[in-house]
This record gives C-alpha cells, sequence and structure tokens, in this order.
C-alpha cells in the first residue's frame, strides 16, 4: 500500500511538473509577443510626435501642367520620401519626380529638409494634402500660378 | 504470503493506473489552454501591429451623388502588410454595415504595405445631405471618418 500511495503521488506530480512547463513556455512567449508589439508602437508613437510638416509652396505651371508641391521636415523623425503620400484635390496622385534638397534618387528626407513633388495635373488644383509616412499631414490651399 | 502480495500488486497497479490517468487528463486540459494563450497573444500582437488611417479630407469629392459611392483614401500606418480585399475591412456608414466594398491598392504596389495607400470604394450608398460618420475596422482597428453632405 505504501509502493501505491508514493507511486502514484510521484506520477501525479510529474504530470504537474510537465502542465506547469508547457504553461509557461506558451505564457512566457506570449507576453514577450505582446510586450515587443507594444514597445514598437511606442517608439511609432515618439516618431509620429516629432515629426512636423508643412507644406510650404505650391506652384502650378502653366506652360508645363505641372504642379511643384514643396514640403518642409520641421520636425526631428527622419521621414521615407517613397512613403509620403500627396492628395491633389482629394484624389491620390502618384509623384512623377521627387527632389531633396537638389537630389532626385535619395529616399531619405531628413529635419529641415525641402522636398519639392512633382505631378502632372492638367489643371490648377485647389488643395493638396501631403500625408508622411506615419500618417502625419500637412495641407495648402494657396496655389500660386506661374507661366 | 501469496495471498497478501497479490491484492496489493493489484492496489497499487489501479493506484498507479488512476494517477496516470488524472496527470494525463491534466496535461492535455493544459496544453489545450496553452495553445488558446499562445494564438491569443499573436492576434493580440497582430492587432497592436495594425494601424491605418483616413488621408482624405472630409471636404470634397468623397461622395458621389451620381454613382451613390464614397471613396476613401486608407494608409497604412502600422506594421504589418494587411490584405487589400474587402474581407480585410468592416464598412459601417450612419450605423449601416455595408458589404459592397471594393478595395485596390493605389501606390503601385501589388499588396497593402506598410506605408501603403488603398482607395476604399463604398457603393449603393444613397445619402441625404448633411452629417454622416463612415466607420472601418481592420484588425480591431477603428478608424471614424465624418463628412458632410450637401
Amino acid at each position: 500500500m505504501g509502493f501505491g500511495v508514493s507511486g502514484s503521488t510521484a506520477v501525479v506530480f510529474l504530470g504537474v511538473l510537465i502542465a506547469s512547463g508547457t504553461l509557461y513556455t506558451a505564457a512566457a512567449g506570449s507576453a514577450e509577443r505582446v510586450s515587443e508589439a507594444r514597445n514598437v508602437e511606442g517608439e511609432e508613437l515618439l516618431d509620429r510626435r516629432n515629426t512636423v510638416i508643412e507644406v510650404t509652396e505650391v506652384v502650378y505651371n502653366n506652360s508645363t501642367d505641372t504642379l511643384d508641391v514643396a514640403v518642409t521636415n520641421n520636425g526631428t523623425t527622419t521621414l521615407s520620401v517613397a512613403d509620403t503620400s500627396l492628395l491633389v484635390d482629394n484624389e491620390y496622385v502618384r509623384p512623377n519626380a521627387t527632389v531633396v534638397d537638389g537630389d532626385g534618387d535619395t529616399d531619405v528626407w531628413a529635419s529641415d529638409q525641402r522636398l519639392v513633388i512633382t505631378v502632372d495635373t492638367g489643371v490648377v488644383p485647389d488643395r493638396v494634402k501631403v500625408v508622411a509616412e506615419n500618417g502625419v499631414a500637412a495641407s495648402n490651399t494657396t496655389i500660386e500660378e506661374v507661366g | 504470503m501469496a495471498d497478501v502480495s497479490v491484492p496489493s500488486l493489484i492496489l497499487f497497479i489501479a493506484s498507479i493506473v488512476v494517477a496516470a490517468g488524472v496527470a494525463g487528463v491534466l496535461i492535455d486540459t493544459v496544453t489545450g489552454i496553452s495553445g488558446a494563450l499562445d494564438d491569443r497573444g499573436a492576434d493580440v500582437a497582430e492587432n497592436i501591429r495594425t494601424d491605418i488611417e483616413v488621408i482624405s479630407d472630409a471636404e470634397g469629392n468623397v461622395y458621389d451623388a451620381g454613382a451613390d459611392t464614397i471613396t476613401l483614401y486608407v494608409k497604412n500606418t502600422g506594421r504589418r502588410t494587411i490584405p487589400a480585399t474587402n474581407e480585410s475591412f468592416d464598412v459601417i456608414v450612419d450605423a449601416e454595415y455595408r458589404t459592397n466594398v471594393s478595395v485596390a491598392v493605389v501606390d503601385g504596389g501589388s499588396e497593402w504595405t506598410p506605408h501603403g495607400v488603398v482607395e476604399v470604394r463604398v457603393g449603393n450608398v444613397a445619402l441625404d445631405a448633411g452629417d454622416h460618420r463612415v466607420r472601418l475596422t481592420v484588425s480591431g482597428d477603428d478608424e471614424t471618418f465624418r463628412f458632410n453632405t450637401e
């Protein structure tokens, strides 16, 4: 009888040990994944708060039918040129060319740099809106006409 | 001697079998809970990494009265590539669930990658003049867009 009690106790304890191990692995893995996602979200929030963009100048050229939108990065977050979106009269348009401080190939749009986005619109728009990669937006309704 | 040891042996075996059964049920149950916990963690992490932003302006040509459609541009501001299909979106216009929704990637890519833009078009929407509200839900991330029609 004595062996029976100690043997069965050992088996139950073994079961409890295995179950705790499984539960701990799952709980720790899950908590780590969630906390990592929260960390990344916090970093993104910080980047977003440090992002300030301003549409400084919008020029429509009547002779070439192109629109130049000049946007200055007044914040401290370095933004991506390719991930910046432009809406002209509430329509999404893909830029023909982008130039950051004279460089037409770069994707880096750093602090205090001026990005000029060129698009073919065909008509003089009423309003342009520029949205940075993280959703921070700026708009301008003052359109200059040249040419 | 044999009379004593045989019942003892039977009791011993029986107690071990019962203990093994209890341990087996315990392990099985806890494994199930662990699996559910793991899935839940993955879902929550995915929801946290999902973030969208409606970038259309509330004024202008959001609502096309002639075609009865609402067109919105939505930017993926999260860290996850979201399938650009109408199944990813739950669209509610003025407290009514809409199923006639089409989604198209407009930034030149084939998928709705982070920082990409899609066009969400809601059809068969007959709106009166006044204030309206569109609610978009993608993987637990809600966006509310309010606009006015004349």
